[in-house]
């Protein structure tokens, strides 16, 4: 188990800068994902705390140790990598037992922990096969148990689950996340996928162009987004943005649309942006916090909103209908039988309490 | 259905499934006039008995072929010619691999030490053999003088002729001439070898040596084996270089099979003797390709 520190951290390619002073303190035993569309410096990123890649400034620190001098293999860490790089010319159990093997362990020991992870890892019957042998599947599966059987004390991943299908993806996310909780190393995971990052991270760090964007628990960076980088990158479908003016009614705000629409704040969310009365907003609302208007009555910060809807998209459960608000799309995630097709008119209740207000200008939350 | 129709039926549709055949019949006819005939008429001739004297075109039976098992020349030259192959080949091979190993890593100007290195390659081998002569010559050649500024006094080696120097001389220059083929073909192979394997093994703890034996090896090992199998026939043919520098002599102390049979054939004018030996060598060469071929595939 390892506590790692990055301070200052820069990486440059030649002329580009891929990494731009990164400063993140992962605790013992945390699981922290790494997101961010490709290209951010994810990999990067990893591939430095790894030893492949040399920090041109910065220090990597893995329990309060700098490492920035170690090689790879002094740093005692385990990686498992997007391609899986399991080695073309070795069985199933030579792959997994390179590690041990190199590190000298004696036979018997090198025979019981690649049984114990073959066991673990239900891969048993693969053990004298060859990598080209196996489904994209248990290739991922070999990857991991190399990684797992020499106990190394950290863990990194590089988008592991990207080359496989949907299905196996899920199935193999809640492996990892079932691996993490067993074995309670600290691990950092990279990916592009924020449902992937949602549902495996104690931790979610938002990289954007080599810096750090936000990072936080999962619900809370999708609950309280600092940018509209942020609030658009994590849920899907993205978030909706719309642009407003903020307006004072009857002794409270409302935020206006160009066409005269107004949605009233609730007074708690009024409080917080008082003084940006009569500028600019961008209105941020998710698609599932609207909904069809019924004759239950409404709610303290449902605000009503007539439209049109011009797309109807079912999904099954639910219905994406998306209509025109201030010369934007707007997408709202209804009942599936809530809507019946395109041209119809219809009262949505917007929660206010779950909105965002974003500063047009800096793109930053209000 | 309605393309065998507009091309005419009868002869269009015969002639249109045998249109790759009619392709190739042209190279075949070629290879069989310069490969198959050429070989035929050398098993003709070493059962007859032609040389410069007379012409028995009559059946000798194997009157040559026991020759071959006599002349002790021949068994000498057999025996240089190995042991040229046997020296130069891992030379050249450690060098390369060497060399490429090094140009896998970014080095600046890359481009141009590339363009120089592969010079040797592409020049003639009977042009690099009369380069290196003049390079050895005793008293011109920048060898020689390069020794005597390092000596301090004149060095008059006279590398074609003496006894110790001869050898070194030729596989010299043959290494010099080979190596950066060996190189090219290598670094081809190890550019190619998955970097994520390499870095895999590396967090895994291996050591260099490691992952070069197991991981990098076993990656480039068919194209190592091709390399080896072609650079081995060349060897084993070895004739410019001898021929430039010593003609085989002093005597016959770097005689070759190839410088052998050509003084045979070509200056004595035992024409059946030396299709006698061309035929023995090409069919053990042959056996020797389809050997190492086979087991090269199966190493896939
Ligand atoms: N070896 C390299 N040489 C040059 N540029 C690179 C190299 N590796 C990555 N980059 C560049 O650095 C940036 C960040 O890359 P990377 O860390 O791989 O992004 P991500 O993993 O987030 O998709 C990209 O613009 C990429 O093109
Ligand atoms: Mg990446």
């Amino acid at each position: 188990m390892a506590r790692v520190r990055l301070s200052g951290l820069h990486k440059h390619y030649g002329a580009l800068h891929a990494v731009r002073g990164i400063d993140l303190d992962i605790p013992e035993g945390e699981f922290t994902v790494i997101v961010g569309p490709s290209g951010c410096g994810k990999s990067t990123l990893l591939r430095t705390v790894a030893g492949l890649e040399e920090a041109d400034e910065g220090a990597i620190e893995i329990d309060g140790e700098v490492v920035n001098d170690l090689a790879p293999r002094d740093r005692n860490i385990a990686m498992v990598f997007q391609n899986y790089a399991l080695y073309p010319y070795m069985t199933v159990f030579e792959n997994i037992a390179f590690g041990l093997r190199a590190r000298k362990f004696p036979k018997p020991e090198i025979n019981k922990r690649v049984q114990e992870a073959a066991e673990l890892l239900d891969i048993t019957e693969q053990l004298v096969r060859y990598p080209r042998q196996l489904s994209g599947g248990q290739r991922q599966r070999v990857a991991i148990g190399r990684a797992i059987v020499r106990d190394a004390r950290l863990f990194l991943f590089d988008e592991p689950l990207s080359n496989l299908d949907a299905q196996l993806r899920e199935e193999m996310r809640a492996e990892i996340k079932r691996l993490h909780q067993d074995l309670g190393k600290t691990m950092i995971y990279v990916t592009h996928d924020q449902v992937e990052a949602m549902t495996l991270a104690d931790r979610i760090v938002l990289l954007r162009d080599g810096l750090i964007e936000q990072q936080g628990a999962p619900l809370d960076l999708f609950e309280r987004p600092e940018t509209r980088f942020v609030a658009g990158f994590l849920g899907s479908p993205t978030m909706n943005f719309v642009p407003a003016t903020l307006e004072a009614s009857d002794g409270g705000l409302a935020v206006r649309f160009a066409e005269g629409t107004t949605l009233p704040l609730p007074p708690t969310r009024a409080q917080a942006v008082r003084s940006r009365a009569g500028s600019a907003v961008t209105l941020g609302v998710r698609a599932e916090h609207m909904s069809r208007a019924n004759d239950a009555g409404t709610r303290e910060g449902l605000a009503p909103l007539n439209v049109t809807i011009d797309l109807v998209q079912p999904t099954g459960s639910r219905t994406y209908a998306t209509f025109n608000l201030a010369d934007t799309a707007v997408s709202a995630e209804l009942q599936a039988h809530d809507v019946r097709g395109p041209g119809e008119k219809m009262a949505l209740l917007v929660d206010m309490n779950r909105i965002v207000l974003l500063d047009p200008e800096t793109d930053r939350v209000l | 259905m309605s393309v065998a129709v507009a091309s005419g039926g009868g002869f269009g549709r015969w002639a249109d499934r045998r249109f790759k055949y009619l392709l190739i019949l042209p190279a075949v006819l070629i290879l069989l006039l310069v490969g198959v005939f050429p070989f035929i008429n050398i098993l003709i001739v070493s059962f007859q008995d032609i040389s410069l004297i007379f012409e028995d075109r009559s059946f000798h039976g194997l009157l040559n072929y026991k020759r071959l098992f006599t002349e002790a020349r021949l068994w000498q030259a057999i025996l240089h010619t190995v042991i040229f192959t046997l020296v130069a080949l891992p030379l050249e091979l450690v060098f390369g691999l060497l060399m490429a190993l090094l140009f896998l890593e970014p080095i600046r100007g890359r481009q141009v030490f590339l363009a120089l290195l592969i010079i040797p390659t592409v020049i003639s081998p009977i042009v690099a053999g009369a380069t290196w002569r003049l390079m050895f010559d005793n008293q011109f050649g920048p060898i020689n003088q390069i020794l005597g500024w390092a000596a301090g006094e004149p060095v008059p080696i006279i590398w074609i002729v003496q006894k110790g120097f001869v050898w070194p001389a030729i596989l010299i220059a043959e290494i010099w001439q080979w190596t950066p083929f060996m190189f090219l073909l290598l670094l081809a192979a190890l550019s190619n070898v998955d970097k994520s394997q390499v870095e895999a093994a590396q967090i895994d703890g291996a050591s260099n040596l490691r992952i070069f034996f197991r991981i990098v090896l076993p990656a480039i090992k068919p194209v190592l084996a091709i390399v080896l199998l072609i650079r081995a026939l060349d060897l084993f043919r070895l004739f410019d270089v001898v021929w430039a520098l010593t003609q085989g002599g002093p005597g016959t102390r770097t005689e070759t099979l190839s410088t052998y049979a050509y003084v045979q054939g070509f200056q004595q004018f035992e024409t059946s003797y030396t299709s006698a030996i061309a035929f023995v060598v090409v069919v053990l060469l042959s056996i020797v390709v389809v050997l190492a071929l086979r087991r090269v595939e199966i190493a896939r």
